[in-house]
């Protein structure tokens, strides 16, 4: 587009590293780049095609994040430590959903560019995504498993909406490239700011049992009207009653109900349960990370 | 209403039946021909008054109805059709029933000769006496009555561990557990339904859970959780198996208190004598001799079962229905495997999500301890349903699109996609007559008695005990799954390389097992098999192509499965027959193929030794027959020459074997032939040659001449692909692009997958190289096929215009079959399924709705379309050797028969072919089409844009499509009658 985040950035006075998947627009971009003396760093890459899951040699626009941390001279940072640097973008409409699936993999794993630390995400999103990101338990059709895992992960500030009516969308055909949404609310791109939990892996969830914390919240919430302790039973766990009342999680509690929260707790009280490691839930959840990486 | 009134007629209550009339006329409905018979038969029943009769008759003839048409149009079942015929007689004591309408012949153009009667004809008789077949009917009927069927597995030869023993024992009493819970989850559920007052989405069910006794419910569930594989099985298709069981039960039952399996049954003890050695009549055919019993037979039950099909959607609630059963009331103790566990029952079934993108899909798994249980025990009987298994006696004779095939067994005539039953009313709107040239070459085909090849199977069994081979197709069994290296026992501290290596363990595991489980089917049928003659019953797809109907074990199988497979009735090789088996052998290894018959002939002679050698040391001599492009079928006819050549008059060797012969790229003939494409006739062996031609070879030569132009040119990757231009790399976008059609995109992608194959291809050039040879390749097939090429546009451009419109794209093929593609778009639906009083679980399933999938209607069309000529000529071609009297069967455009009449089936073939061509079949289409989509009254939906066009668009969309359709092609200059002489079209 016109730049308009570039710009903006430089001229809040910010180093900025600018990565460019279009190669018609490096020339103009690479003289500003000259032209700075330093502010400006200017990449040929795409930040949505990083750490392509296909093996076999990596094609420019694609890139290794590895590479890409190398070139702007930043290093991995704990955990625990500040932000080691903010990421900026719009997301593309046509794959949104499946790019956040995928940073929030990434973000679970503590790989790609989570492996540098506590990566800052400032991004707009659809509105739609938006209300499904911040949804509240028991909001019907909001709530997901995706709500649950982001809000486990980060915490999300809403920075700034902007009407669709502000950006250049039109299709060929002359209308408007807003994806449609039935049941929430889509009129605006939301700037968003998702910075990843500091005690994430603090407590029982570590990047190495993460996919199956993510499991067990997709097949929660893939009937969100379903009772979580059918859930609890159909994993073949023989104390499921007592889990739950030890975590204060009404016995005829719907899945939809709990919090983000909660499902962390439980996870953790699993975790600690010597029966569930028994369970055929482990396989399974080794089956889905096929699933995951496609 | 009308299914209720029978009910009252069958009972002789007749206030019932005058209250349910006057129902009728308070909602606005009149009474059909079906109430009238019911009211008849009521009356007839309960002998009624004169004068009630008379004016129930009064009124039918004032609806516009005719009391022939009663015995004409109803479909009766016990002694209804008996009962009816009382009452009228009550007021019409001389009452004749009308005469049975006279046999029609086809008028078909291309059967003319077939039908004629003039000169009296004879077909051939089975090699088996009329009580054989009869006995043989009975083993069938059965079968067929038990509805399932329990073989010993070809494994079952292993000898047992006493681990396998002990998982034996546990199984037995873990099963016999589960059938009482089940019966009595069952039985709870059904008293739940049973009080609920009102019909709603809960006890709609109901009725359907009392049609058949509670065992036999439970029997199909029990079975169900005896064939779910390890990986689990997606909840949908699980649920169509159990409501597909339920509803074939509940037919088999229907047919049999009807009476009408009876009067089956005893039609066909009469037909038998039609096929059988030692009786007369052999101047019908089987539809005709049928036919002719039936009506002669008259009075008694109707054949043909009334509305008694079931909606997709009811199957599927059934089914979930009886699933959430299982997975309630199957329940296994968790330490039954380690002992250190707290004894709990936990249940053996599981829902699970597996998510795919953006949408999740509900899977049943068995838990791991159930699998564990059931892979130790390593049980060696395997249940089937009655129609997985070959017929044991000539199936019955299609007459109707609803009738023919198995005894009992709900066949349908055309195989259809779930939901789509356009096609059903297609036919059964279609005048009857039309559908013969159909219904007898499926019988034809269907008539074909086999038998196995004992000695080949024997040797395969052998190999599949043992630990399989992949080179030869044989699947290993699990235990040579590879395994993961020694990792950590807690599986979330491995790290991603060891996660990726089970993974890939656990899908190579994965793909092991159903192939094991295939192949393990398809042999313990054919063991089962292994003295028996048998028949494989045939039914189609909608675009007339044949397939056998039992699923596992038939002749379109695999390399395996057909070089078990030989014709129960031998022949006598004659003057050519070993030569003809020669030149099969050497079709069968994929060499020679650019040489000459003669050649071909020439070289089996010079490797004699070699081919007695596989028939005599299959497994410990030189094994030149697991060198070949069909190994299995190559050894067993290594065997076959071996046995003719050293027998004392080889031409009087009885020969059981089936020789086959190709089409050349069948496909392209047809679009060859259509267009009369000179070039393209030549390559795909229309025309008369030495040797036969490749069609491949030529686009190669072609795209290779255009390349070296290009090189001196000073085209880049022209130069780059110097040496690259092979027949391997242009095949497959070569039959991608004229058979099917494909865009340059598809044809791109397919040929960068052929250069990636290349090693010394250079990987930079992969995009712009493979871009520049489907260009190429395009070219060359616009040279060659150029008439080819303007007829699928036609084709295309036509199928677009009408689907565009909003309607389905139909046509009928020479032989009078109509076609409907049945291709609609799919919308999710909720089905719910609750069990006792647990809250309500809904499943999303795709159902069609009733609107075509314009893109699909468009793209298919041309392949469907060569797809239903193809088929055509491989009726026609059926229905004349059936005339000669030679054995026939076919895989598509693979023809099989005797070595002794090769000649002569080759002969027929070629002359089909030309006859077929003949007729203006674009011609024709162009007709059709322009009558069924052009003519007013208009009412086109348009698919496209949210605001209804307007009268002038409409207009100028018809006047489009009329300009479209009328605008045939035309065609080249190849003169069809060539074909006649040419060697290689078929060989």
């Amino acid at each position: 587009g016109p730049g308009i985040l570039t710009r903006t950035l430089l001229n809040a006075g910010v180093r900025v590293v600018a990565l460019e998947s279009n190669s018609a627009f490096l020339p103009n971009l690479q003289s500003l780049e000259n032209s700075l003396d330093g502010q400006l760093k200017v990449i040929y890459g795409d930040f949505f095609r990083l750490d392509p899951l296909v093996t076999g040699t990596v094609k420019p626009p694609a890139m290794c994040s590895d590479k890409l941390f190398e070139t702007m001279g930043v290093a991995a940072v704990p955990w625990r430590a500040d932000v080691p640097v903010k990421i900026f973008g719009i997301l593309p409409q046509k794959k949104e959903r499946n790019t956040l699936w995928r940073l929030l993999f990434a973000l679970y794993e503590c790989s790609s560019i989570y492996r540098y630390g506590r990566v800052e995400l400032n991004i707009f999103i659809s509105e739609k995504e938006y209300k499904v990101l911040t949804a509240k338990p028991g909001e019907a059709r909001a709530y997901q498993a995706f709500t649950v895992l982001w809000q486990v992960g980060c915490e999300i500030q809403l920075l700034h909406m902007e009407p669709w009516s502000s950006f250049a969308t039109n299709l060929k055909n002359g209308g408007l490239a807003v994806p449609k949404s039935m049941w929430l609310p889509n009129d605006h791109l939301c700037l968003v700011r998702l910075t990843p939990q500091q005690n994430l892996f603090t407590g029982g969830l570590k990047p190495t049992n993460s996919a199956t914390f993510i499991f067990m919240v997709k097949q929660c919430l893939a009937k969100p009207k379903s009772r979580l302790t059918d859930r609890l039973n159909s994993w073949s766990l023989d104390n499921g009653g007592k889990l739950l009342s030890e975590l204060e999680i009404p016995k005829n509690a719907e899945t939809r109900n709990l919090y983000p929260e909660d499902y962390r707790r439980l996870f953790e009280a699993l975790q600690n349960s010597n029966t569930f490691t028994e369970t055929w839930f482990h396989d399974e959840v080794l089956e889905s990370i096929r699933n995951i990486n496609l | 209403y009308n299914i209720v009134m029978r009910s009252w007629a069958r009972k002789g209550h007749l206030q019932h039946i005058n209250r349910l009339f006057s129902m009728l006329e308070s909602v606005g409905l009149r009474p059909n021909l079906d109430s009238y018979a019911a009211a008849l038969e009521c009356m007839g029943r309960n002998q009624s008054s004169a004068k009630a009769i008379r004016r129930c008759v009064q009124q039918l003839k004032s609806d516009g109805f005719h009391v022939d048409e009663l015995f004409q149009k109803c479909l009766f079942e016990e002694d209804e059709k008996e009962k009816v015929l009382r009452a009228i007689r009550i007021v019409q004591p001389n009452y004749r029933l009308p005469a049975p309408p006279k046999p029609q012949t086809c008028k078909s153009s291309l059967l003319q000769g077939f039908y004629s009667k003039k000169k009296t004809v004879s077909y051939p008789k089975l090699d088996f006496s009329v009580q054989e077949l009869q006995e043989r009917f009975q083993q069938q009927l059965e079968m067929e009555l038990d509805n399932t069927v329990t073989i010993e597995s070809v494994e079952s030869t292993k000898p047992l561990t006493p681990q396998a023993i002990k998982a034996r024992k546990l199984l037995a009493t873990l099963r016999s557990h589960w059938h009482d819970s089940i019966l009595q989850a069952l039985q709870k559920s059904k008293h739940n339904m049973s009080k609920l007052k009102t019909a709603s989405g809960y006890n709609i069910l109901y009725p359907y859970l009392c049609l058949l006794p509670d065992e036999e419910y439970v029997g199909i569930m029990l079975q169900i959780l005896n064939t779910l594989s390890p990986q689990g099985e997606s909840l949908a298709v699980l649920a169509r198996e159990l409501g597909a069981k339920v509803y074939n039960r509940y037919i088999t039952q229907r047919k049999l208190r009807s009476r009408q399996l009876e009067k089956v049954q005893e039609i066909y003890e009469d037909y038998i004598h039609l096929l059988a050695k030692d009786s007369q009549p052999d101047e019908y055919l089987p539809r005709e001799y049928w036919e002719k019993l039936v009506a002669e037979a008259g009075f008694g039950p109707s054949l043909n079962l009334k509305d008694c099909s079931w909606p997709y959607m009811l199957l599927l609630r059934l089914g979930m229905h009886m699933l959430e059963l299982l997975v309630q009331a199957v329940k296994v103790p968790r330490n039954i495997l380690s002992p250190r566990l707290e004894p709990k029952l936990i249940p053996v079934l599981y829902h699970i999500y597996s998510f795919r993108s953006s949408w999740q899909v509900g899977l049943i798994k068995p838990h791991p301890i159930f699998s564990q249980i059931v892979s130790d025990a390593a049980e060696t009987l395997l249940t089937f349903n009655s129609s997985a298994i070959p017929m044991l006696c000539p199936p019955v004779p299609w007459t109707s699109p609803h009738f023919g095939a198995y005894v009992l067994n709900d066949t349908k005539l055309m195989r259809f996609v779930d939901g789509a039953i356009q096609h059903q009313l297609l036919l059964e709107q279609c005048p009857p007559v039309n559908l013969h040239p159909v219904l007898d070459a499926l019988n034809q085909l269907g008539n074909c008695a086999w038998k196995i090849n004992q000695p080949v199977l024997d040797i395969i069994i052998s190999i599949f005990n043992d630990k399989g081979n992949e080179k030869l197709d044989i699947p290993p069994p699990i235990s040579e799954a590879p395994r993961p290296s020694a990792a950590p026992s807690n599986s979330s501290a491995w790290n991603k390389s060891q996660k990726h290596e089970l993974l890939l363990c656990k899908k190579k595991a994965a793909e092991m097992h159903s192939l094991r489980m295939d192949a393990l089917y398809k042999l313990s049928i054919a063991n089962y098999v292994r003295d028996k003659v048998f028949w494989f019953p045939h039914n189609m797809d909608f675009r007339g192509r044949t397939y056998p109907c039992p699923p596992y074990f038939n002749h379109l199988g695999n390399d395996v499965t057909r070089a078990i497979l030989l014709f129960a009735e031998g022949r006598p090789l004659g003057p050519k027959g070993l030569d003809w088996l020669k030149i099969h052998l050497i079709n069968l290894t994929g060499l020679k193929k650019k040489s000459a018959l003669q050649e071909r002939l020439e070289y089996a002679n010079e490797i004699m030794e070699e081919i007695l050698d596989s028939a005599d040391h299959p497994l410990t001599g030189r094994k030149w027959w697991m060198n070949t492009d069909e190994p299995w079928q190559a050894l067993a006819c290594c065997m076959e020459i071996t046995k003719a050549s050293r027998s004392p008059d080889p031409a009087a060797y009885i020969s059981h074997f089936p020789v086959h012969q190709d089409g050349s790229c069948n496909g392209l003939q047809h679009y060859a032939a259509l267009g009369r494409d000179l070039i393209g006739a030549i390559s795909v062996n229309l025309m008369p040659c030495n040797v036969p031609q490749d069609v491949y070879s030529a686009v190669a030569q072609q795209v290779e001449e255009f390349r070296k132009k290009d090189a001196e040119q000073g085209v880049k990757v022209a130069q780059v692909l110097q040496g690259f231009v092979s027949r391997k790399v242009v095949k497959q976008t070569t039959v991608m692009a004229v058979v099917y059609g494909v865009t340059r995109y598809g044809g791109r992608l397919q040929m960068e997958k052929r250069l990636k194959e290349i090693d010394e291809f250079p990987e930079e050039y992969l995009w712009e190289a493979s871009h520049y040879l489907v260009k190429q390749v395009f070219n060359g097939i616009k040279e060659m096929f150029s008439a080819t090429r303007d007829i699928q546009n036609w084709l295309t451009e036509s199928a677009k215009l009408i689907a565009q419109s909003g309607r389905t794209v139909e046509w009928v093929t020479p032989l009078g079959l109509p076609i409907v593609q049945p291709y609609y778009r799919s919308r999710p639906t909720v089905v719910s399924s609750r069990a006792s009083r647990q809250p309500a679980r809904a499943w999303q399933v795709s159902i069609t709705c009733g609107k075509p999938d314009t893109v699909k209607q468009k793209n298919a069309f041309p392949p469907n379309f060569i797809h239903s000529l193809d088929s055509t000529h491989m009726m026609l071609t059926a229905l004349h050797c059936l005339r000669q009297g030679l054995t026939f069967v076919s895989v598509h455009d693979c023809y099989w028969t005797h070595a002794l009449t090769v000649d002569v089936m080759n002969q027929i073939c070629r002359q089909q072919f030309v006859a077929l061509h003949s007729e203006k079949i674009l011609q024709d289409l162009s007709k059709f089409m322009l009558e069924k989509y052009c003519r007013a009254p208009m009412l086109i939906c348009f698919l496209s844009g949210s605001s209804s066009p307007g009268r002038e668009t409409r207009a100028l969309w018809q006047k489009k499509l009329m300009e479209q359709l009328s605008n045939v092609p035309k065609t080249g200059e190849f003169n069809l009658k060539k074909v006649m002489d040419s060697t290689y079209f078929f060989s």
